[in-house]
C-alpha cells in the first residue's frame, strides 16, 4: 500500500522534476516534444477532473436546497444558470452564429455570460476606490510616503493637477511628468525587483522542495 | 584636298565594316565579383531550426553598402531573400550569446537564419542552400558561392551555462541546509501574517463562525497554489484542533482534488477525523468572475469569521478582499503577484509578500527538513545583494576605466539567455 501511495508517485515526481528541468538545458526536439506531451498530458487530466468539479458543484448546491439552508433560493440559480448555457450548446453544437445568424447559445453569451462578467469587472472600480480611501489615511510615516507618492501620481493625469503642479512648483522646473517618471521607474521599479527576486528564489526552493521529495503534503504524509 | 579624298576612301571600308561589328554577339556581362569567406553552419545551442552565416567585414563598405542573404530548400535555384541589411549590422557582436558559446566580433558579419519563417516544419537532416549577396546604393556587386548546410538540434545550451552552475550551487546549499537542520535546528525570523493564524482561527472558534480559505485562480502547476496547498495543511490542522469550521471553495477541480486530500490528512493527524467532511472543499465555477461572486455571496451572507486568500490571484484579489473587509473578518492574504499586492496591503489585516508565502508552510509546521529551505532562501537572496552590490561597483569603474571586454564579460556572468 505504501508502494503505491508513496513510493510510486514520489518516483513520478522526482523522475517528471528532474527531466522537466534538464529540459531547460538541452534543446534537441526529443525535449521540445517531452514538454509538449506533458503539456497535452496536463490539459487531458484538467479535462476529466473538471467532471470532477462539476459533481462537487451539483452535489453542494443539491445538499443546499435539500436541506433549505440560508440561501439556499441561491443554488437554484446554480442549475438554472448551467441549463440556460449548456442547453443552447447542446442544441446549436456549440456554435455561437450560424448562416451570419446569432444562435441560442450566442445569445446566451451576450445577453447573459458577456454582461455579468462585465458586471463584476465593473464593481471593481469602486472597490478601488473604497480601498484608495482607506489606503490615504495616514497612519505613519509609511502611509505618509504612500499617500504623497499616490497623490502626485493623481495628480500628474489630470490636466487641472498639471496646472495647479506648474503655477506652484514651476520654480523648480521640474514638470509633474518628469516626477511621475522617477517615481514609476526607480522606487516603483526598485521595490518591484525586490519582491520579484524573492519569489524566484523562493519558487527555485520549493521546486526543488517538492523535486526531491521533501514536500509531500501534497499527496497526504502516509 | 588630298586629306578628303583619303577620308572618302574610308568611309566605304568604314560602312562595310559596320555590319561585321554589329552581327557581332553582345559581350558578356561582366560576373559579379565572388564573396569571399562566407560559411554556412548549423546555428549552435538551439533546437535545430535555424542556421548562421558567417562572413568577414569589408573594410571598403561605407554607407550605401548592405547586404542580402538568400535561402533555398531546393538542389537549384528557388531562392528566398531571408534578410536584407545595411552592412553596419548584424556583426558577430549582435549575436546574444554569452563569450563563453560565441567568439564573434565587430570584423565580421553573423546572420542567423530560422528556417521555420521561410519553411514551416521540415525533416531533419534537410540540407538548405545559402548564399549572400553584396549591394552598393542597391545595385548588386558581388555573391557568394552557394553553400550548403543543415540545421540539427543540439544537445546542449552552452549559453545557460551560467545559469546550470547557479543551479547546481543552490543545490548544493539546499543538501547542506537540510544535512544541517536535521543535526540542529534552526533560527527563524517571525513573520506576523503567520503568527495571526492562531490568532485568526481561535476568533472563528469563540464567534462559532466559519473560516474561509481561498486558494486562489491557480492551477496546480503554479508555484503560489502549491505553497497554498501546504498553508491550507497546517490551517486546516489548527482548525481541527480547535473543533472550528473551514470552507474553501475551489477555482480548479484539480487543485480542489488535491486539497481534498490535504485537508483530510490534516484532520487525520489532528487526531480529529470525525470532524472531516467531504464537503469542506467545493468548486464554485472556472470562470474567474464566477467565481469572485460566488465566493462575495458567500462571504456577505456566512460572515466569516477570517479569510484566507493565499495562492495566485488576479483581478478578484480586490473584489474578495474588500467584501471580506466589510464583514470585519479577519484576513490573511498572500501572494506572489506583484501587482496584486497593493490590494491585499489595503484590504487585509495580514499579507505575505511572495517569498513569505512559500516559507509559510514550512514555518506554520516547525519542520526542521522544510525549515531548511527557507535557509537556503536567504541564502539565495544573500548571493543576489552581493551580485547587486559588487556587481554595480565593478560595472561602475569598468564603465569608467573604458575597460569594454571586461564589462562585457561581467554583464555575460549575470544575464539569462
Amino acid at each position: 500500500m505504501k508502494l503505491i501511495k508513496k513510493h510510486i508517485p514520489l518516483a513520478i515526481v522526482v523522475v517528471t522534476g528532474l527531466f522537466t528541468v534538464a529540459s531547460y538545458y538541452i534543446p534537441n526536439k526529443t525535449s521540445v516534444d517531452y514538454l509538449e506531451m506533458i503539456n497535452k498530458w496536463e490539459n487531458i487530466v484538467s479535462a476529466f477532473a473538471f467532471l470532477l468539479g462539476l459533481i462537487s458543484l451539483f452535489y453542494s448546491h443539491f445538499s443546499k436546497i435539500s436541506r433549505r439552508t440560508d440561501g439556499w433560493g441561491y443554488s437554484l440559480f446554480v442549475f438554472i444558470g448551467f441549463a440556460a448555457m449548456v442547453v443552447p450548446a447542446v442544441l446549436m453544437h456549440g456554435k455561437q452564429m450560424e448562416a451570419g445568424q446569432v444562435t441560442s447559445l450566442g445569445w446566451a453569451f451576450r445577453s447573459i455570460y458577456n454582461p455579468l462578467s462585465a458586471t463584476m469587472f465593473a464593481v471593481l472600480a469602486f472597490y478601488i476606490v473604497s480601498t484608495a480611501y482607506r489606503s490615504f489615511r495616514i497612519k505613519s510615516g509609511q502611509a505618509l510616503v504612500l499617500f504623497v507618492a499616490a497623490f502626485i501620481l493623481i495628480l500628474g493625469k489630470v490636466p487641472l493637477g498639471q496646472i495647479v503642479w506648474d503655477k506652484a512648483l514651476g520654480w523648480t522646473h521640474y514638470g509633474v511628468d518628469q516626477v511621475i517618471e522617477w517615481i514609476m521607474s526607480v522606487p516603483a521599479v526598485a521595490g518591484k525587483r525586490g519582491i520579484m527576486i524573492g519569489i524566484s528564489i523562493g519558487t527555485v526552493v520549493t521546486s526543488l522542495k517538492i523535486i526531491f521529495g521533501i514536500e509531500r503534503q501534497y499527496m497526504g504524509k502516509d | 584636298m588630298k586629306y578628303n579624298r583619303s577620308i572618302f576612301m574610308l568611309l566605304p571600308l568604314l560602312l562595310a565594316a559596320a555590319p561585321l561589328n554589329a552581327a557581332k554577339p553582345a559581350a558578356p556581362k561582366a560576373p559579379d565579383a565572388p564573396l569571399l569567406g562566407v560559411t554556412a553552419a548549423d546555428m549552435p545551442y538551439d533546437v535545430g531550426n535555424a542556421l548562421l552565416l558567417r562572413w568577414p567585414v569589408n573594410p571598403a563598405d561605407d554607407a550605401d553598402a548592405s547586404y542580402q542573404v538568400f535561402v533555398s530548400s531546393q538542389e537549384n535555384g528557388g531562392w528566398i531573400k531571408a534578410a536584407d541589411f545595411a552592412a553596419s549590422a548584424n556583426k558577430g557582436k549582435d549575436i546574444d550569446l554569452p563569450f563563453w558559446a560565441w567568439n564573434g566580433g565587430a570584423a565580421e558579419h553573423a546572420v542567423k537564419v530560422e528556417l521555420a519563417d521561410f519553411f514551416g516544419e521540415f525533416k531533419p537532416g534537410t540540407v538548405f542552400g545559402l548564399k549572400v549577396a553584396a549591394l552598393r546604393k542597391g545595385k548588386q556587386y558581388a555573391e557568394s558561392e552557394p553553400l550548403k548546410a543543415s540545421p540539427r538540434g543540439n544537445w546542449f545550451r552552452l549559453d545557460r551555462l551560467n545559469n546550470l552552475l547557479l543551479l547546481i550551487v543552490i543545490v548544493v546549499v539546499f543538501f547542506m541546509a537540510v544535512s544541517h537542520a536535521k543535526r540542529k535546528g534552526l533560527f527563524i525570523r517571525r513573520i506576523a501574517g503567520l503568527d495571526a493564524i492562531d490568532e485568526a482561527i481561535g476568533r472563528a472558534t469563540e464567534m462559532g463562525k466559519p473560516i474561509y480559505y481561498c486558494p486562489g485562480i491557480g492551477t496546480m502547476s503554479t508555484i503560489s497554489t502549491i505553497a497554498s496547498t501546504f498553508i491550507l495543511g497546517e490551517v486546516s490542522k489548527k482548525v481541527a484542533q480547535y473543533d472550528s469550521y473551514i470552507k474553501v471553495p475551489h477555482y480548479d477541480p484539480i487543485v480542489m482534488t488535491v486539497c481534498k486530500e490535504v485537508v483530510k490528512q490534516s484532520y487525520l493527524e489532528a487526531g480529529r477525523p470525525d470532524s472531516y467532511r467531504e464537503d469542506l472543499n467545493y468548486f464554485v465555477s472556472a470562470d474567474q468572475f464566477s467565481y469572485a461572486a460566488s465566493v462575495d455571496g458567500m462571504i456577505s451572507r456566512e460572515k466569516p469569521a477570517a479569510c484566507f486568500f493565499m495562492g495566485y490571484f488576479m483581478a478578484e484579489s480586490l473584489l474578495l478582499a474588500e467584501v471580506g473587509a466589510t464583514t470585519g473578518a479577519i484576513q490573511i492574504a498572500g501572494t506572489d503577484i506583484e501587482h496584486q499586492l497593493p490590494f491585499f496591503f489595503t484590504a487585509c489585516d495580514y499579507t505575505l509578500i511572495g517569498e513569505e508565502l512559500y516559507a509559510a508552510g514550512a514555518y506554520l509546521s516547525k519542520e526542521p527538513m522544510l525549515m531548511s529551505a527557507l535557509k537556503v532562501q536567504d541564502f539565495g537572496k544573500l548571493v543576489v545583494m552581493l551580485a547587486v552590490f559588487f556587481g554595480a561597483i565593478v560595472l561602475a569603474a569598468g564603465t569608467w576605466l573604458h575597460w569594454d571586454s571586461f564589462v562585457q564579460v561581467i554583464l555575460n556572468l549575470f544575464k539569462a539567455y
